[in-house]
């Protein structure tokens, strides 16, 4: 089942190459538009989440739900029967904000397999590679193989780096300018969808704020040490993701500036009917 | 605590899904490379090249003595005419090294590098080929590179195309090299000339085989294609049900391969048509242990050159079986069901005097030694 799913996204990958003539540049051109493409059909899923948590954020930041927390604070179960009210009164699906993370991981995962899979660099890549495309016929693989995996200065089928003069063994393969891209808007991303909070106490804001050090990190090493069209998905996706909280106008550019995230008192939302 | 505790999780076990299913990475699993003396096997083996005693299996050494991300093997290790093991890396230092067996290193026990010659850019993925005291080796970076066998220098580096995966051969006047990119090219060994470069619509994975002058090769276009070594001139002269892989191998005038859907071929050279028909002829399709079908969602592909042993071929395939494959196309499980090494094959079978050697992916042990009849003597796993 989970091969049909990669066999679906890495035809569809070869198709958008195919169309785009197979030339020089155009797998990572391809490796953009089909993250672009994905990003749309999970678009309401991103929504969605970014609602859940902000409405999360918000309740943290609640008189009334800090009162009950402080009221209830050695009593577990009528703390959990409370909090369910609140939810049921302000109108906040507790899922909301990690059910569509959670269906939109193995998408994710999918994508990437997709990616790594069509670059085959490998024999027994190359072979998973023949089996993988040629069940649905979009495109005649025999034709594409091998795929151009030149994109810019990189060969999207190994780690990125650009040349240095010198040689540092921690970056075998140069300077690796694309990862701490990824890094950066991994981290500028993270930032950008942390609410304001006036919760020391607050327990997802220290989450979120863990999050936004670590995530950068293991996904800027995730870019150093795969073939680069791994990383050209993640600042695709990173980029996406942040021109669709600016444009949901969910985007908090104050957290980019030093101590920009503590904010005065926010309202919880209004339940809506 | 709990959340911390949750979100590490997460990321730990995103780490893990994305690392574990890196198959198409150059860091990532494919099938080894095999070689022999009549005395020790060579395996490269992903971070290691390993050197195994012929006589019970032993380790005698392993190259580098310590897991490096620098260096990852797959390419087959070619041994040279002054007894140098010639090894390709494909980890974050594409090298081909020159080991030398005859001088092992006190402190790390392993061989010492003769030459390392690393001024290429892109993994090592085919063995070179020695021609008259010159290595001649392809790399995925698109260039044949010609390397003095003595030091290792760069004699010169000749810009091909993309992707060459498969070793040279020649027929002591010219190189002839196939390519992913669907080119055969034949190079003149003395003036490093390019004589011909021809498409054959489909990428070539292997060597093509020299036989009554021509050179026999199979595609991705799904053809036995033949060449005129002097002017390029070529022609499919058979068809294929799936993509050829394996270079064919030559016994008493014919022709033998397979394809990725598990057929076997058989080209008679002389008559230029086929043996037999060529979907009748699939090893894996058929259980001799019990006589019927076998289950066909089953991968079954022949990567592996078949091995002429006598006037039989020995035939590996994807299902960690190991056939014996009379002239007739009569197969038989060779030495039983108990013997096959199971997970699967796709390195080509070595012949090293009387042992046959096999080295499966995803088995219980790296390298399996059989005696001629099928039976096996011993199993390699290497120590951690």
């Amino acid at each position: 089942m989970w091969n049909i799913f990669i066999s679906v996204f890495t035809s569809i990958l070869l198709w958008i190459y195919n169309v785009l003539g197979q030339g020089p540049n155009m797998f990572g051109i391809a490796i953009i538009l089909f993250t672009i493409l994905i990003r749309l059909v999970t678009w309401p899923l991103n929504a969605q989440q970014m609602k859940g948590a902000a409405a999360m954020q918000s309740l943290q930041n609640d008189k009334e739900w800090q009162d009950i927390q402080k009221k209830y604070a050695k009593d577990k179960e009528k703390l959990a029967q409370e909090q369910m009210r609140v939810y049921r009164e302000k109108g906040i699906n507790p899922f909301g904000s990690c059910l569509p993370t959670l269906i939109q991981f193995p998408i994710i995962i999918a994508l990437y397999q997709s990616i790594t899979r069509a670059l085959a660099t490998t024999p027994y890549g190359l072979l998973q590679l023949s089996r993988t495309a040629s069940p649905f016929n979009l495109i005649n693989i025999s034709s594409m193989i091998p795929l151009n995996s030149k994109f810019l200065w990189m060969n999207l089928g190994l780690p990125e780096g650009i040349p240095l003069p010198f040689q540092i063994s921690f970056f075998p393969y140069g300077f690796p300018l694309l990862a701490i891209i990824v890094a950066i808007t991994t981290y500028i991303q993270a930032k950008l969808t942390m609410p304001p909070t006036t919760n020391p106490g607050d327990q997802s804001a220290a989450m979120s704020n863990m999050m936004s050090l670590y995530m950068p990190l293991l996904l800027g090493w995730l870019a150093l040490t795969f073939p680069s069209g791994l990383a050209v998905y993640f600042i695709t996706s990173n980029l996406l993701g942040i021109f669709q909280y600016a444009m949901q106008g969910k985007a908090n550019w104050r957290n980019l500036l030093p101590g920009g995230s503590k904010q005065p008192q926010v309202q919880a939302p209004k339940k809506t009917k | 605590m709990s959340k911390k505790f949750l979100f590490l999780s997460t990321a730990l076990l995103a780490v893990i899904l994305l690392s574990g299913c890196a198959s198409g990475s150059v860091r990532g699993n494919t099938w080894p490379g095999l070689s022999a003396t009549n005395d020790v096997a060579y395996l490269a083996d992903g971070p290691f090249v390993y050197a195994v005693n012929l006589k019970d299996g032993t380790e005698l050494w392993r190259y580098p003595d310590q897991r490096s991300n620098k260096y990852l093997f797959y390419t087959t290790p070619y041994l040279t005419s002054n007894g140098l093991v010639i090894v390709g890396s494909s980890g974050s230092s594409f090298s081909l090294i020159a080991l030398n067996p005859a001088s092992i290193d006190a402190t790390t026990k392993s061989p010492t590098v003769a030459w390392s010659f690393s001024d290429v850019h892109d993994h090592w993925v085919a063995p070179p080929l020695e021609l008259d005291g010159r290595l001649f080796a392809p790399n995925s970076d698109g260039n044949l590179y010609v390397v003095d066998l003595k030091n290792g220098q760069l004699v010169k580096s000749i810009e091909l195309g993309t992707d060459l995966w498969a070793q040279p051969v020649s027929d002591g006047k010219n190189v002839y090299i196939s390519a992913l990119d669907h080119s055969m090219i034949a190079v003149n060994k003395d003036n490093y000339q390019v004589l011909w470069h021809e498409d054959l619509g489909g990428a070539i994975t292997s060597p093509p085989m020299l036989a009554d002058g021509n050179l026999y090769v199979g595609s991705f276009a799904s053809n036995l294609e033949k060449f005129d070594p002097a002017s390029g001139n070529h022609q499919p002269v058979e068809k294929t049900n799936a993509w050829v892989w394996g270079t064919p191998s030559l016994v008493n005038d014919n022709l033998y391969f397979g394809d990725l859907s598990g057929n076997l071929y058989s080209y008679n050279l002389k008559e230029g048509k086929y043996n037999w028909n060529p979907t009748t002829i699939k090893p894996d399709n058929w259980d001799p242990i019990n006589n019927k079908e076998k289950d066909e969602s089953k991968e079954t592909a022949i990567t592996a050159s078949p091995v002429p042993m006598n006037d039989n071929l020995l035939v590996a395939t994807e299902s960690g079986a190991i056939y014996q494959v009379d002239p007739n196309g009569q197969s038989v499980l060779w030495g039983g069901k108990e013997q096959q090494p199971g997970g699967q094959i796709y390195t080509t079978p070595v012949i090293a005097g009387d042992l046959v050697l096999v080295s499966p992916m995803n088995s219980g042990a790296f390298l399996y030694a059989y005696d001629l009849n099928g039976t096996k003597k011993w199993s390699f796993q290497p120590a951690k």
